[in-house]
């Protein structure tokens, strides 16, 4: 039944009957005037942009009669949005996309039940780092049709620039090896990530922890061989419980930090950096239709509970028969 | 006890030192108490004349002075700049310190090599400075001078997003819990502590945050706040009517300090240094650049383009005597509308990341985004002027890095003797070429090529304190 691109007819039956205005979260809602609009209408890309929208009843007009293959918003606030002028702030997004995971835990070669669940244990530790280290509060989460998006609206960090931006994924998704020397009064002291458990080394001690877990032989990574490969996924039932300085004796000192190296760098995968740091990115609107894929682009209340092929597939698919 | 001031001249009481300086005039007269105090510093080397300032002009050139020599003159000497590192020195530093900024705001405005010169050297001399005290009065020093400019009890990281922007620090660099950035010790122990089973929750955070981080935090906010005092100035000038032409006249003291040709060392006679900038010479590249050109066809593909050769290629082609430069230098300094970028250097990086097996783009199309970060301009698909500065433009690897991080590029020939970076070896191959060239014309040649200073660690990293990320 899944993930098959959806018939025009499909479309207006969504969107007439289906689409509810108040589906979209209320921080886009409360927004609509501040923010360029962009549209897919035949599945070319969204080569309708600058549009704007008064209020609701516009946009739900709008969509009721056009019926958009897909639909997008921006996550920025402009004074002029129909220009793209007068940049006031930008909500800070992560992009988790299913397909695009670094190292995945199927083979399905699109997005399935099992790699959207992959996604799904990534957003919410990303999510976790946020609130924790980070601090942020206001943080929505979405399910975009083939992966997740967080988006972010907590005040202060909705002027960041596209640097401190990066910094933040970086920090979020464990990129860099965090020093293990430390030096005091003169003395050099060995501190290996895993033995802080807090900060940014507890960051990244986890990300590469998840990421160990879910290895296959097939990957690649650069200056990793097949042996090593080999030996890591060998001993990774160490890390099940934390067993770190096991698991590096195992591994060996030299081998293991370059497979750290390694991990840092396919770590960077875990979200699309340029979503994050693009200031004027359009993203797809929640409530609206995947049509590519016929899911539901839907707000998140609860991510334990919620199961994608459950709560975002609109009703015309179930009624789908030959 | 030193005064905050010294350490951080924007502080309330530096500015209030300011505040009490009488007229511009008396700037420029001779200023006994001075004089004195410089020639009577410990260990100051007071051989020579031109060694003392004698009033507060000279005292700031005397600032930017010892921070360009320390950087490029083989033969420096520390004790002709002794008086640099007295307390005593503090109301003279104070007022210098804001002539200086003054100056270079007016005239050059943040962004340009002047004030770049300006901010690295303050970083320098507080890092100096610090270095100077005795245990117990640095971490006081240190404290107070961050109390002042921490004032809340908790700050959160958001605080720091200039420095982070800048990149001066490192969000990674950071000890975060809910948003806030851990620096007391009894905090991090109330946080932390139920955390460390096997470990003294003191010693760790002596390591962790302890004195490195403090003073890291410190010397970066300074640097900010002199960049971000320049910039108002600047603004301010430009508003306002003439600006006094001691600053103007100060200001292109200043220039002349940066473009100061620097001591040629070793030997005397022609060659000094050469360097040659023009169209990239493919005869001149040294074996390991030849190699990579080649193609990576082994593992290390990201390395090789993007941080071997991306530097070598763009620092050969803009300044190639980076590694005499005084300051740290940004592409558009060499390039202002970026064609040599985009028609000479990205399309030859291209070619050789085209050459590797499998092609880098291919499977790892991000890798643009990180070109482009290491010449400079941010993390970005386009390489745009207005994104300059985001990131700093790496200098090239030295070869000891090389045969470090890519053995199998170095095949070292008889010429790699002579050098010990890359870019050493282009330019004395330059020469060389050149010089075989004018012989055959004439019999011109002269003796000997100087080899250059190499001091890429520096000019990679903002000062000493930061390591080196490459
Ligand atoms: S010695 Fe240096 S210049 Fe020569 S090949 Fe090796 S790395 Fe290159
Ligand atoms: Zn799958």
């Amino acid at each position: 039944m899944e993930f098959q691109k959806a018939t025009p007819e499909e479309r207006r039956r969504y969107y007439r009957e289906e689409w509810d205005i108040k589906q979209i979260p209320r921080f886009i809602r409360h927004s609509l005037y501040q923010r360029e609009f962009g549209f897919d209408h035949h599945g070319r890309g969204p080569n309708d942009r600058y549009r704007t929208f008064r209020n609701e009843d516009h946009l739900r007009k709008f969509m009721r009669y056009r019926t958009p293959f897909e639909a997008y918003t921006s996550v920025a606030f402009y004074q002029k949005p129909n220009r793209r002028e007068g940049w006031l702030k930008s909500e800070l997004v992560f992009d988790v996309d299913a397909k695009d995971l670094p190292i995945r835990s199927c083979d399905c070669g699109s997005v399935c039940e099992v790699c959207l669940d992959q996604a799904k244990n990534i957003v919410s530790d990303l999510k976790d780092t946020l609130q924790g280290d980070l601090g942020l509060k206001e943080i929505h989460m979405i399910y975009s049709g083939r992966g997740y998006h967080l988006r972010v609206q907590d005040e202060e960090v909705l002027g960041t620039d596209s640097e401190v931006r990066s910094q933040i994924v970086k920090y979020l998704v464990g990129a860099e090896v965090p020093r293990s020397e430390y030096s005091n009064q003169g003395m050099t002291y060995n501190l290996e990530h895993f033995t802080v458990p807090f900060g940014y080394p507890q960051v990244f001690t986890q990300r590469v922890k998840q990421s160990i877990l879910y290895l296959n032989e097939d990957i690649l990574m650069e200056e990793v061989n097949k042996k090593l490969i080999k030996d890591v996924i060998k001993n990774r039932h160490l890390l099940v419980d934390d067993q770190w300085g096991p698991f590096r004796n195992a591994i060996g000192p030299i081998r293991y930090k370059r497979l750290v190296k390694a991990l840092a760098f396919v770590n960077l995968g875990l979200v699309d950096a340029k979503v994050s740091i693009d200031l004027k990115r359009i993203l797809r609107l929640p409530s609206s239709l995947h049509s590519m894929v016929s899911m539901k682009c839907t707000e998140i209340k609860n991510l334990e509970t919620f199961d994608p092929l459950r709560d975002a597939v609109p009703r015309f698919v179930n009624e789908r028969r030959d | 006890m030193v005064g905050v001031s010294f350490i951080n001249p924007l502080s309330m009481e530096g500015r209030e030192r300011v505040r009490q300086l009488g007229s511009l005039d008396s700037l420029i007269q001779d200023n006994p108490e001075l004089i004195e105090l410089v020639t009577r510093s410990k260990s100051q080397d007071i051989s020579e004349d031109q060694d003392i300032p004698r009033n507060y002009l000279e005292m700031a050139l005397k600032r930017l002075e010892w921070y360009v020599k320390k950087r490029n003159d083989r033969d420096f000497n520390y004790r002709k700049f002794a008086f640099l590192f007295q307390e005593d020195i503090e109301k003279y530093d104070i007022i210098s310190f804001y002539l200086l900024s003054q100056a270079i705001g007016v005239r050059f405005g943040p962004n340009s090599r002047e004030s770049r010169l300006m901010v690295e050297s303050q970083g320098s001399l507080i890092q100096n400075r610090l270095e100077e005290l005795n245990s117990r009065e640095r971490t006081e020093i240190v404290l107070k001078a961050l109390q002042e400019l921490l004032s809340q009890e908790t700050v959160k990281w958001t605080f720091f997003e200039n420095l982070l922007s800048s990149r001066r620090i490192q969000l990674s660099d950071l000890v975060l819990d809910q948003g806030e950035v851990i620096m007391d010790r009894e905090d991090f122990r109330n946080r932390f502590g139920s955390r460390l089973q096997h470990r003294d929750p003191d010693k760790m955070y002596q390591l962790l945050i302890g004195q490195e981080l403090q003073e890291l935090i410190l010397i970066r906010m300074v640097m900010q706040q002199t960049e971000n005092y320049m910039a108002e100035v600047h603004e301010k000038a430009r508003l306002m009517v003439e600006p006094n032409p001691l600053l103007l006249e100060l200001a292109d003291k200043v220039t002349e300090i940066l473009i100061q040709p620097t001591t040629s060392y070793g030997g005397s006679g022609g060659g000094g240094g050469y360097s040659y900038t023009g169209p990239l010479n493919r005869e001149a590249f040294p074996p390991c650049v030849k190699n990579a050109l080649e193609g990576i066809k082994s593992g290390g593909r990201n390395d090789a383009i993007v941080l071997f050769i991306t530097p070598f290629v763009s620092y050969a082609r803009l300044c190639p005597d980076i590694f005499k430069q005084n300051v740290t230098v940004q592409v558009s300094d060499k390039d202002p509308e970026l064609q040599v970028v985009h028609n000479e250097v990205l399309p030859l990086i291209y070619e050789a990341a085209e050459r590797c097996v499998p092609p880098l783009f291919e499977d790892q199309p991000q890798e643009k985004i990180n070109i482009n970060a290491k010449l400079g301009f941010g993390m970005h698909s386009n390489l745009k002027l207005e994104n300059e500065g985001e990131t700093k433009w790496y200098t090239p690897m030295s070869c000891e890095k090389i045969k470090l991080h890519l053995p199998h590029l170095c095949r070292p020939d008889e010429d790699c003797k002579k050098i010990g970076n890359p870019l050493s070896y282009y330019n004395r191959k330059n020469w060389i070429l050149s010089k075989e060239r004018t012989e055959s014309e004439d019999n011109v040649g002269k003796e000997g090529y100087n080899e250059e200073k190499e001091k890429e660690d520096q000019a990679n990293g903002w000062i000493e304190v930061k390591k080196d990320d490459a």
